[in-house]
């Protein structure tokens, strides 16, 4: 089992570092062997996941850990989609190295944990799948942001050099970081509205102290709330004021940094709501 | 038979004198056929390119070197004393290796380009066309194709733009995603902004618009150019809608400055401007680069990235050399294994025909054995042939020196008293 469960860290690691060198030396089998190995990740994790929904009778969302797993592989997959759609694969290098050093968090702890009563709920499965389905998406807008600044740097400064040969062009940045966010919203607006349905419905039936904390004031939610608020005025931005490019490319990278601190250390350390 | 690659290219002769022997204007199809009506060579190639006009045969003497030459000057009308210092001679593997280098592009005039080989390409096709091709230059045709694709995808040799105008499409290109869509502008309606109209033109834009301080000259170009022109007066809107700016006016004050770009920027939304200066003195204010959505190039920029897209391809060239040197190894192995191929035929059949003629004496003695034993002694001395003459036969084959191998050949002919056949026969490809 302890083999099993480090083998997606073990091929998105190897996929990461195939990635890094055909980014750097834009050789054509480097390329093919980096997705061949991403997508033996998402294969080898699927079959994971799998297994312990085999195993325990339920799909294996329940704890912050299980959720980072779930988001890992949901960016793998949705990566593989835009990358095999647009054949693209400068942005597997950024994507990848993410995906390797969130991977050993569930490596490391990687039975499932018991599910309590409280979340036998369908609403559950639904709320936490759209939630990290919506985290992938921006993890995708917050890579492609990260990469238009680079690129963009480089053309101000006439300075054209590493990304300039190796990256799309910045218009393709920008749409396709305008398409992830638009998805990533999406879903997080379904997401949270079904997370807040839910937690309704919960109030008036459970004494749980989880339950009593589902509120405004629990930081997970306030972050997750706050992201909403910056995802949405990056769309409004976008449309109504002209927001593209650069402004939006660091949008999204802000707001992806408090979606990855709102997944993990709040999801660890900070929730009285979240912490099954 | 042996190799050439006879001709004149830009390393060797002046552009006068390439612009006189030109194999094209007549068609190559024609060149090839007056070619092999003078029976110089068994098979030939012509390739002709604004750089070079270069014959590659196969022949069997050496006088074909001239021949192909004296064909140059006098299929072009062009005196042989004026070709005649000017042309180059390649021959056996000099002239393999010289054409895996032009379809690599590494003798073009500018390293790296990829015109070259699509050239070569259609020289052979037209070859092949009215049959002057023959079992050797389809070979080393095939050869130079596989050379030019390794060398395109192996090395970096054809990266980066190395003239101006390209290097400024190709930031455009990186800019914007592709140019169909986009609203250029031109101010100026001079030499220099004509020539990048065409070749802007070329790239499909939407909309090409031109303005000049004279709009009767703006309006003359955009008529060239199938654009329209537009009145210097209205400039801040046809700033507003470009979405690339090319400025080539002779003004000695900058005509674009920082606060006019400000102004048109402002109702644009976050949409990017392209601002390309290759005027000299420079038509737009340096300030207007540090605006917010505004990519400001001048030529002294293209230039520089000109320069080092070249040097980044000259740090190229040794790998894709090495590349060539590869095939022309593995071509003249299969050239070499083609040249003893009738001495190891003919010393076949010899050691068979004195098999055969020994079985036959013996035929009386062999009578009193059974069909069965009879054909086990057949078996066993064609066998016995075959052991002894596997090594020779191997060793022939794999000399690598080419002189060696003829060496070679030509003791095991007086060895065996053999009359090999020549390799004329093209329907034979020996493996």
């Amino acid at each position: 089992m302890a083999l099993t469960a480090w083998l997606p860290f073990v091929l998105y690691a190897a996929a990461a570092a195939t990635y890094l060198v055909h980014f750097s030396t834009r050789d054509k089998k480097a390329g093919l062997a980096a997705t061949a190995l991403l997508a033996g990740g998402v294969l080898a994790h699927t079959f994971l996941i799998g297994m312990q929904t085999m195993e325990v009778g339920y799909a294996p969302l329940v704890g912050t850990t299980a959720a980072v797993s779930a988001f890992v592989w949901l960016l793998g997959l949705a990566y593989l989609y835009v990358e095999l759609t647009t054949e693209e694969r400068a942005m597997g290098a950024f994507v990848t190295v993410l995906l390797a050093v969130l991977s050993i968090l569930p490596a490391l702890d990687p039975a499932p944990d018991p599910r309590p009563e409280l979340l036998r709920s369908p609403l559950f499965t639904v709320h936490v799948l759209s939630m990290l389905f919506a985290y992938a998406s921006f993890a995708l807008a917050f890579v492609l942001g990260i990469t238009y600044v680079l690129l963009f740097k480089e053309i101000k400064a006439k300075h054209l050099g590493f990304f300039y040969t190796r990256l799309p062009s910045l218009q393709t940045l920008d749409i396709m970081n305008g398409r992830a966010v638009v998805v990533g919203w999406l879903f997080l607006t379904c997401g949270l509205i079904i997370g807040g349905v839910w937690a309704m419905q919960l109030h008036g039936s459970s004494s749980d102290s989880r339950v009593q904390a589902m509120g405004i004031g629990d930081p997970k939610i306030l972050v997750a709330l706050l992201s909403w608020v910056i995802y949405s005025f990056a769309l409004f931005a976008r449309r109504a004021i002209g927001w593209t490019g650069r402004r939006a490319a660091w949008l999204s990278a802000f707001a992806f940094v408090l979606i990855l601190l709102n997944l993990v250390p709040v999801g660890y350390f900070l929730t009285r709501s979240h912490n099954f | 038979m042996r190799l050439f690659a006879v001709g004149i290219s830009h390393r060797t002769a002046p552009v006068e004198l390439r612009e006189s022997v030109d194999f094209a204007r007549r068609g190559l199809d024609a060149a090839l056929t007056a070619l092999s009506a003078r029976h110089i060579a068994h098979e030939a190639v012509v390739v002709s390119t604004c750089n070079r006009a270069e014959i590659y045969a196969s022949a069997e003497s050496e006088t074909v070197a001239e021949a192909c030459g004296r064909f140059i000057s006098e299929y072009n009308g062009v005196p042989w004393d004026a070709v005649a210092p000017h042309v180059m001679v390649y021959k056996g593997a000099a002239a393999v290796e010289h054409l895996f280098r032009v379809a690599a592009g590494l003798d073009s005039l500018v390293v790296g380009e990829p015109q070259i080989l699509g050239q070569v390409k259609s020289a052979y096709a037209a070859a092949t066309e009215v049959k002057t091709t023959g079992a050797i230059t389809n070979r080393l045709f095939t050869a130079a194709f596989t050379v030019g694709k390794r060398v395109r995808t192996e090395t970096h040799l054809g990266d980066g733009a190395v003239s101006v105008s390209y290097a400024a499409i190709a930031l455009a290109k990186k800019i914007f995603r592709d140019l169909k869509g986009l609203n250029v502008l031109i101010l100026g309606a001079g030499e220099m902004a004509k020539l990048t109209g065409v070749h802007l033109k070329a790239q499909a834009v939407r909309q090409l618009t031109i303005s000049s301080r004279t709009l009767a000259s703006a309006e003359r170009l955009a008529q060239t150019l199938g654009g329209r022109a537009v009145p210097w007066s209205s400039l801040g809107e046809a700033l507003t809608a470009a979405d690339i700016v090319v400025t080539a006016t002779g003004s000695a004050e900058p005509v674009l400055t920082r606060a006019r770009i400000e102004e048109a920027m402002r109702p644009r939304r976050g949409r990017q401007l392209f601002i390309i200066d290759i005027a000299v003195p420079r038509d737009v204010e340096a300030g207007v680069g540090k605006l917010d959505q505004v990519f400001l190039y001048n030529i002294d920029d293209l230039r520089a990235i000109v320069q080092e897209n070249l040097s980044r391809r000259a740090s190229e060239i040794e790998h894709a050399e090495s590349i060539v040197r590869q095939e022309v190894d593995k071509f003249r192995a299969w050239l070499q294994s083609r040249e003893v191929l009738p001495t190891v035929i003919a010393l076949r059949q010899r050691f068979d025909e004195i098999r055969l003629a020994e079985l036959k004496r013996l035929e009386s003695k062999l009578a009193p054995l059974g069909p069965e034993a009879r054909e086990r002694v057949d078996e066993i001395t064609h066998l016995i042939v075959e052991k002894l003459l596997l090594t020779p036969t191997e060793q022939l084959k794999s000399t690598r020196d080419e002189t060696l191998a003829v060496t070679y050949s030509d003791a095991v002919n007086r060895l065996f008293a053999l009359q090999a056949p020549k390799p004329t026969d093209d329907s034979k490809e020996p493996s």
